[in-house]
């Protein structure tokens, strides 16, 4: 508080990791989205034995903490001697962890679309694949899209656990930077900041679209 | 890898004093948030000054990660003069957090309460305290037990962040028996095990919590 | 094209003696519960090419439940239903009395030909009122888009809407949205139109340019099937009105037979309540 000098020198370095916080970011959320566009489709239309097994991996991630499946996939690694960047590792544990929050988010969107929307497309003919292609899917895409883009943001949070199985992003550069200079309010606060703005930006678009969608339903 | 019994029969006993320490922090946790984020959400709801503190507090605690929270507590408090344990840095980050998502998850609550309940109650000629307690809060209660219950599962993934600040709950003790042993497998094995009890337990009670409040709906 | 076929096939069936015309929509034996609760029971009927057939009686008669099974919105346990002589949902063997439901294809293909509108007029809120006309011409029967949305365009001055061309749903009153329905189903070229109890859901003084809508389709022709409250337009548009109650066909008969000198009790007593609120 006293001295911003520490945080101002390496506000660089931050930035930096920063970056990476959201290349890894970036790299996580396409195959969750996906994914998770995938197993809500399976999860709604599915036979039993798919939706058995999609009911699980959702238990399953739901609860256990994404910290403990870090650490596990990086233990792990070397021993099964599967030649992954640890970059890769990471985004992948990730992504896997967001696929089943995003299946739900969309799942929810298909559900809560009314029976009448079915009803109308099955009376003009359609078959359920091109109901799903040009009334339902569009209709769950628009109201998905709110509490997705909380997830996002949610993600971008949790690329800060990969600094605890040593990966560089923005919370490990920052805690780089206070063992240098013993600063760690300052820096912790400055890294703070920053997340602070990528993630308040995402927020906002979110509830722009909330918006939107209200007014279009 | 082999299943060892000797071995899973001392680690038990040392998973379970982690797991102690998670749901003595968890629920303390949940306990404080659940009078905090009231707090937070009342005050949220004035306007003027107040609103806006309570308002900007609940972003900042939403767009920043958990992880930073902690450690601009541990390292940063502690830097300051006024060192905290790793337990007490970890359970005042957590409700620093969780405040802001409980008196979200308020605001929720009352707004779904639809407005004509409001009217239909001043109609009959309640006056405020009468229609708020016999009217309103029972449906609120009901409203937002739900969601809580999601929020309690994820404060309990969420003290699995604490291992970063040395605090001996499920996940550092994990940490450490995969250091010092061979048995990796079997360590997160029961970490697992133990996490998925624990959030499984915490979603029952949410569930008989709904049930018996039911007729308010 | 499509229309000067469906012009030459309507002239050919008002010239054809009445006996040979194939009735246009026949219900044998309809039978439907939910559950342990028999909505149908052993309904028939028979709709004659261009006849205009009304469906009155109280709620939870079945009177939805049983235009929903034409189009098998509801699946049904017993009894068989063809639209212009083609069977639809389910294929009963003639001798063994066993039936087998048609595959998803088929069906929708039999979709393609009977048109319904809803009482919650279920527009898709993300299309605009060209593209919802459109959309199942364009992408299930396959017609050239300039040509659908010609033929949109048409509808749509039928119906009073041209200046509604590009507005959304949303922005549209309820009136106005029912009357896109109607488009939205005559654009596929049915053979068989099913109304739903479209107007109760709209404000009274938009029930009546919906209405005319429907008197304007019974006067071009067009074979109807009408499940309404509105008393006094069955009077004005319907051939014939049948009353169901329970699940079953209490009576029927041509609209001043039925409406003023009703044969059984039922009738009259649901009349009567109707007259005390309302004079039809």
């Amino acid at each position: 508080m006293k001295e911003l000098g520490p945080l101002i020198h390496s506000f660089w370095y931050l930035l930096r990791g920063a970056g990476m916080t959201v290349l890894m970011a970036t790299s996580a959320v396409v195959p969750a989205t996906l994914l998770g566009v995938l197993l809500a489709l399976l999860h709604v239309f599915g036979g039993w034995l798919l939706r058995s097994a999609i009911l699980g991996y959702l238990f399953l991630i739901r609860g256990i903490p994404l910290l403990v499946l870090l650490t596990f996939v990086y233990y792990l690694m070397p021993l099964t001697g599967i030649d992954l960047p640890p970059f890769w590792g990471v985004v992948l544990v990730i992504s896997l962890y967001y696929a089943a929050f995003v299946s739900e988010v969309f799942r929810a969107g298909i559900l809560s679309l009314p029976q009448a929307q079915w009803d109308a497309a099955r009376s003009l003919g359609m078959t359920r694949r091109l109901m799903l292609q040009i009334v339902v899917l569009p209709q769950a895409l628009r109201l998905s899209a709110p509490p997705y883009v909380s997830l996002c943001v949610s993600l971008v949070k949790a690329t800060s656990l990969v600094s605890i199985v040593g990966l560089w992003e923005l919370t490990m550069a920052s805690r780089e930077v206070v063992e240098r200079t013993l600063a760690p309010f300052q820096i912790f606060i400055g890294a703070a900041a920053i997340y602070f703005c990528i993630c308040y930006t995402l927020a906002l678009y979110g509830r722009h679209l909330e918006r939107r969608v209200l007014l279009g339903h | 890898m082999p299943f060892d019994p000797h071995f899973i029969a001392r680690l038990i006993p040392a998973l379970l004093e982690g797991a102690k320490v998670t749901v003595e922090l968890a629920a303390l946790t949940m306990a404080i948030c659940l009078v905090w984020g009231l707090l937070v959400a009342l005050a949220h709801s004035t306007r003027g000054l107040l609103g806006s503190i309570a308002g900007g507090y609940i972003q900042l605690v939403r767009n920043t990660p958990l992880l930073i929270q902690l450690y601009v507590v541990y390292f940063g408090f502690s830097m300051a003069g006024f060192g905290l344990s790793g337990f007490a840095s970890g359970l005042l980050a957590l409700c620093a957090q969780n405040g802001g998502y409980v008196a979200e998850i308020y605001r929720g609550g009352l707004q779904s309460v639809s407005i004509r309940q409001f009217e239909a109650g001043r109609a009959l000629g309640m006056r405020r305290r009468t229609l708020y307690t016999t009217v309103i809060l029972p449906q609120v209660i009901a409203r937002v037990i739900p969601p809580l219950t999601n929020q309690s599962i994820s404060i309990i993934k969420d003290t699995s962040q604490v291992a970063a600040i040395a605090v001996m709950e499920i996940m550092k003790i994990t940490e450490v028996w995969v250091e010092t042993s061979a048995n990796t497998y079997d360590v997160f094995l029961g970490a697992a095990l133990i996490y998925l009890a624990l959030t499984s337990i915490a979603g029952l009670v949410g569930k008989l919590a709904e049930r018996s409040l039911a007729f308010a709906q | 094209m499509e229309d000067t076929l469906n012009d030459a096939s309507s002239l050919a069936i008002e010239l054809a003696p009445a006996r040979q015309r194939r009735p246009m929509l026949e219900i044998a034996g309809l039978c439907k519960s939910f559950g342990a609760l028999e909505v149908l029971r052993d309904v028939s009927v028979v709709v004659s090419p261009g006849e205009v057939v009304v469906v009155i009686g109280p709620s939870g008669s079945g009177k939805t439940t049983l235009l929903r099974c034409i189009n098998l919105l509801e699946e049904y346990e017993r009894g068989t239903i063809a639209v212009d002589g083609e069977p639809i949902g389910y294929r009963t063997d003639g001798r063994s009395g066993r039936r087998a439901r048609m595959s998803e294809r088929e069906i929708a293909r039999a979709r393609e030909r009977i048109g319904m509108v809803f009482q919650s007029f279920n527009l898709f809120p993300h299309m605009n009122v060209l593209q919802n006309i459109v959309a199942a011409p364009v992408r299930v029967r396959r017609i050239e888009r300039r040509q659908a949305e010609a033929r949109a365009r048409e509808l749509l001055a039928m119906v009073g809407l041209s200046d509604k061309v590009a507005e959304y749903p949303i922005r549209l009153s309820g009136g106005q949205q029912q009357r896109v329905a109607i488009a939205r189903a005559l654009a596929m070229d049915p053979k068989i139109m099913l109304f739903d109890e479209v107007t109760s859901a709209l404000d009274p003084e938009l029930v009546g340019e919906v209405l005319a809508a429907m008197q304007q389709l019974a006067g071009d022709g067009m074979t109807m099937v009408v499940v309404t409250h509105e008393m006094s337009f069955a009077r004005d548009i319907a051939d014939r009105i049948l009353f169901i109650d329970g699940g079953v066909i209490v009576e029927e008969g041509k609209p001043d037979q039925l409406l003023f000198a009703p044969q059984t009790e039922r009738v009259g007593a649901f009349l009567k309540r109707y007259n005390d609120r309302y004079r039809i």
